[in-house]
């Protein structure tokens, strides 16, 4: 099979712009075809210029999204979390020479990684030098002022109750939810079988609940 | 249906919410936030564009 084949095969599954347009979401594009990723991946660490570049488009979002959703924003943005996804990807490149199909899908290779980059981040305490955003060129069809704030305490208030979750349970929901992993792709990143992946995501979906009602009732 | 998702229904819920699917429990509070945080951390520029020029796809060898 060819890198433009598998790439085909790959690439219509991966989310265009935002996810809010797009129509099969974040999930189908993680599970695309396990076996042509596979292929992918092995192409990528020959050295498949191609394949190097469709692997990484295929990997970004669901990277990007798990750090934003780790890291949270600064100042109003995603600049520190999205220069840690950034991190990540140059790791992930960095390391794909050596990287060693153990039957392990790949995208747990590159979460372990952005676990490792998460937690280096939440250790340091830099966060001072927060660029400014550039000025849009043309009209801003984001939402506006009202749902923007709205969205942004509401996403403040799932990180300020996902922290207080045992750190398994918290990065299970992140990797399943915002990254889209399958259970068994979780488990392979959190060392779990997929089953007791299912077990714990039930009980973590209950804490999550509980502690959303406490507040509301405090 | 109840405001609650059923436990055996977890994982339907969390694949819904991981595909960005209207989610049926959306008065479920856990729920809620998950989606909240989601459409947070999707709709903020372009997930897939995000400096892509700035990173070189030659890995090191």
């Amino acid at each position: 099979m060819t890198t433009s084949t598998i790439v085909a095969g790959i690439m219509p599954n991966v989310t265009e712009g935002r996810v809010a347009d797009a129509a099969t979401g974040v999930r189908l594009a993680t599970r695309s075809d396990e076996s042509d990723l596979r292929e992918l991946t092995s192409l990528a660490v020959q050295g498949d210029r191609a394949a190097i570049e469709s692997l990484l488009g295929h990997l970004r979002p669901m990277v990007v999204r798990y750090c934003r959703a780790r890291l949270g924003r600064v100042s109003g943005h995603y600049h520190i979390a999205d220069d840690v996804a950034q991190e990540v990807c140059i790791a992930v490149l960095s390391a794909l020479p050596r990287y060693r199909d153990m039957g392990r899908p790949f995208a747990s290779f590159v979460f372990g990684i952005a676990s490792h980059k998460v937690a280096d981040a939440l250790r340091s305490s830099v966060r001072s030098a927060v660029p400014t955003q550039d000025l849009p060129d043309g009209p801003d069809e984001r939402p506006g002022p009202e749902e923007t704030v709205v969205r942004y305490i509401e996403a403040q208030h799932a990180r300020a109750l996902l922290s207080r979750l045992p750190a398994n349970q918290r990065e299970l929901l992140i990797l399943r939810v915002v990254s889209g992993l399958s259970a068994e792709e979780t488990g392979n990143v959190l060392g779990m079988s997929a089953g007791a992946v299912r077990v714990a995501q039930h009980r973590a979906l209950a804490r999550l609940r509980q502690l959303a009602e406490l507040e509301s009732i405090a | 249906m109840t405001a609650h998702v059923e436990d055996d229904a977890a994982d339907v819920v969390l694949d819904a919410l991981a595909r960005r699917e209207i989610v049926e429990w959306a008065a479920d509070p856990a729920v809620r936030l998950l989606a909240a945080l989601v459409a947070d951390v999707d709709d903020v520029g372009d997930v897939n564009d995000y400096r892509l020029s700035s990173v070189s796809i030659t890995p090191s060898t």
